[in-house]
């Protein structure tokens, strides 16, 4: 299993969001490029990795997909911890999981690191016929509360990739230019290679690039 | 129903490529709906449907084996139906049976008589399944009455997001009759349990039950059934039946489903400080890699294995549960996943972080026969009855 270590960053990300908005099925999109119509609710965290590029670094993302029913705050809160960014989904068919896009938001400052970087994410873009949100409105909260936007669907595949891009490209920038201004100090490497980057001791991990 | 790559898991497991096999109602379920135990009475003759599916085809070598497991079957078979034909049944000796597993044409009465909702004494079990079903009824009239805007909606809504996600891919589930049911099932649930309410997974436990209740009724495979062949009787009898059963065996879980789930939390601590002792280097690799028990073994708990391995293990596995009692869910599932865990040991012992998390995530156990359940079975019990008495005294780390 040493498929682990090739990279420069490992960057933690939660998908966060109310049950049934589709937060596999955009991992699921992501990391293996499946969709499941009858995917099954999932119960507690699911894990999976990603490695992409960004500005010529090789970003491994590490996602935990968290259960979206209220029942499992408890459990899911404890994967915020030293995550660097979230994914916070609602679908744009259905209001109301976008009007708890607030609570969601209270969880993350509550459980996750102050920094993280958080991408509002309108999924099931497909369903026009059944928007409910519209897209403005929901550009403008994300520009009032300091989010970046995207409308994604996991069904078609559109932005998917863009929006993991974006986010990891997001984060990235944070951690390399905060190790960039604390270029004095050594850089240091994680004591193991699966111990994500927080943005606050951003380092570079000790990607096993040899020769 | 599946766009993009096809996730192979569960619905083509006993019938792999063939056109669903045609769905047969037998011809007195109106007898066996009164009285499930009409076939027990007439019958002496052997099981002749369900082979196991490993023997299919034995070469010569094989079939003195065969024919002698086949005989051990029909032995088992018939003891199960002299302790069954008895006026006041012998719940130690039915347990005694069943730990070892029940046949499959005997569980639609086993499992209810283990479980308490039929009772021992013949002469009361059909007022008793009557009454019962009557009171499911009106259970959900009640529920139901006020039509959509009545219901509760935090419930209601977690439920219709989950029904269709409950074993896709599974004719039997994917049908509009089978769905209805399930919503039936675990609204009146929930809205009786309010400590609880629904919480996701419990639709998967819905399914033993009800797959096991239907197969009393028809001569056809449960999971590839048409369902709108059932009469309705037939219908709310294994609906009721199949609510009736869940509710105890929930009611010996009630923990893992309450604000903050505290029963899966002692499960999966207890599950930790018995794997340190059971197997010191696991527990050690998996404390050097990070990896927390909480992070694989929740769902374990939450679905009772049921994410794992498939409907009929689990069914196989439900047997001998049932035959401990219903504390079995709780207590004695935590030695199985133990044993589930350490079984993967060597494996284990070589990955990283993320190697493990993904194995167990996903572990190799959807295509697991009866023999490898029971396994794990007697691997659990030999962990129980060497451990269960020393855990209260090592709670306290
Ligand atoms: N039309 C459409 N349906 C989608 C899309 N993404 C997901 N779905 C469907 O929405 C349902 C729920 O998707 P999941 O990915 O399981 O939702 P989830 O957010 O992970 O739900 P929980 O695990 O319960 O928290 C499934 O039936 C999916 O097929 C999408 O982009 N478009
Ligand atoms: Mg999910």
């Amino acid at each position: 299993m040493a498929e682990g270590s090739n990279y420069d960053y490992l960057f933690k990300v939660v998908l966060i969001g109310d049950s049934g908005v589709g937060k596999s099925n955009l991992l699921s999109r992501f990391t293996r490029n499946e969709f499941n119509l009858d995917s099954k609710s999932t119960i507690g965290v699911e894990f999976a990795t990603r490695t992409i590029n960004v500005d010529g670094k090789t970003v491994k993302a590490q996602i935990w997909d968290t259960a979206g029913q209220e029942r499992y705050r408890a459990i899911t809160s404890a994967y915020y911890r030293g995550a660097v960014g979230a994914l916070l989904v609602y679908d744009i068919a259905k209001h109301a999981t976008y009007a708890n896009v607030t609570r969601w938001l209270k969880e993350l400052r509550d459980h996750a690191d102050a920094n993280i970087v958080i991408m509002l994410v309108g999924n099931k873009s497909d369903l026009k016929h059944l928007r409910a949100v519209p897209t403005e409105e929901a550009k403008t909260f994300a520009t009032e509360n300091e989010l970046s936007f995207i409308e994604t669907s996991a069904l078609d595949a559109s932005n998917v990739e863009s929006a993991f891009q974006t986010i990891l490209t997001d984060i990235y920038r944070i951690v390399s230019s905060k190790t960039l201004e604390q270029s004095s100090d050594p850089i240091k490497a994680p004591t193991s290679d699966t111990i994500p980057v927080a943005i606050d001791s951003a380092a570079p991990a000790s990607g096993s690039k040899c020769c | 129903m599946v766009v993009g790559d096809f996730d192979p898991d569960e619905s083509e497991q006993t019938h792999s490529n063939k056109p669903a096999p045609p769905s047969t109602l037998k011809p007195d379920v109106d007898k066996i709906v009164n009285d499930p135990f009409v076939s027990i009475h007439k019958s002496t003759e052997p099981e002749a449907n369900n082979p196991p599916k490993a023997v299919r085809s034995a070469s010569p070598s094989d079939s003195a084996k065969l024919m002698r497991e086949r005989s051990i079957r029909t032995n088992r078979r018939l003891r199960f139906i002299e302790c069954l034909r008895k006026d006041d049944i012998n719940i130690a000796e039915l347990r005694k049976l069943a730990w070892a597993g029940t046949p499959s044409t005997l569980r639609p009465v086993v499992w209810p008589l283990l479980l308490g909702y039929l009772p021992l004494a013949a002469p009361a079990r059909s007022a008793t399944l009557t009454r019962k079903r009557e009171e499911y009824r009106s259970l959900v009239e009640l529920a139901f009455k006020k039509e959509r805007q009545g219901l509760d909606q935090q419930i209601w809504h977690q439920i219709e997001i989950d029904v269709p996600r409950t074993r896709p891919g599974t004719r039997l589930w994917m049908q509009e009759h089978t769905q209805r049911s399930l919503e039936r099932i675990l609204y009146v649930w929930a809205i009786r349990h309010p400590a609880s309410g629904y919480v996701q997974g419990i639709n998967d436990l819905v399914t033993p039950f009800f797959q096991v209740f239907l197969s009393a009724y028809i001569d056809s495979d449960p999971e590839q059934f048409d369902a709108a062949l059932l009469p309705e009787n037939v219908r709310d009898a294994v609906e009721a039946d199949s609510f009736w059963c869940l509710s105890r065996l929930l009611d010996g879980i009630q923990d893992n489903y309450i604000a903050t789930q505290p029963g899966i939390q002692r499960s999966v601590k207890r599950m930790a400080e018995l794997v340190a002792r059971i197997d010191a280097p696991l527990y050690a690799h998996l404390e050097s890699e990070s990896v927390e028990f909480m992070q694989f073994a929740f769902r374990w708990m939450n679905c009772l294995l049921m994410r794992e391995i498939s409907v009929q293990n689990t069914i196989r596995m439900w047997d001998t549960y049932l035959a401990e009692g219903t504390d079995a869910f709780s207590q004695f599932h935590l030695y199985v996943c133990s044993a589930f865990l350490v079984k993967w040991s060597e494996k284990l012992r070589k990955m990283d972080f993320q190697g493990i998390i993904m194995f167990l995530q996903s572990p190799p156990t959807q295509d697991w026969d009866d023999h490898e359940i029971e396994m794990l079975l007697s691997e659990a019990f030999v962990l129980n009855s060497i451990w269960h008495n020393a855990q209260s005294h090592f709670g306290a780390k």
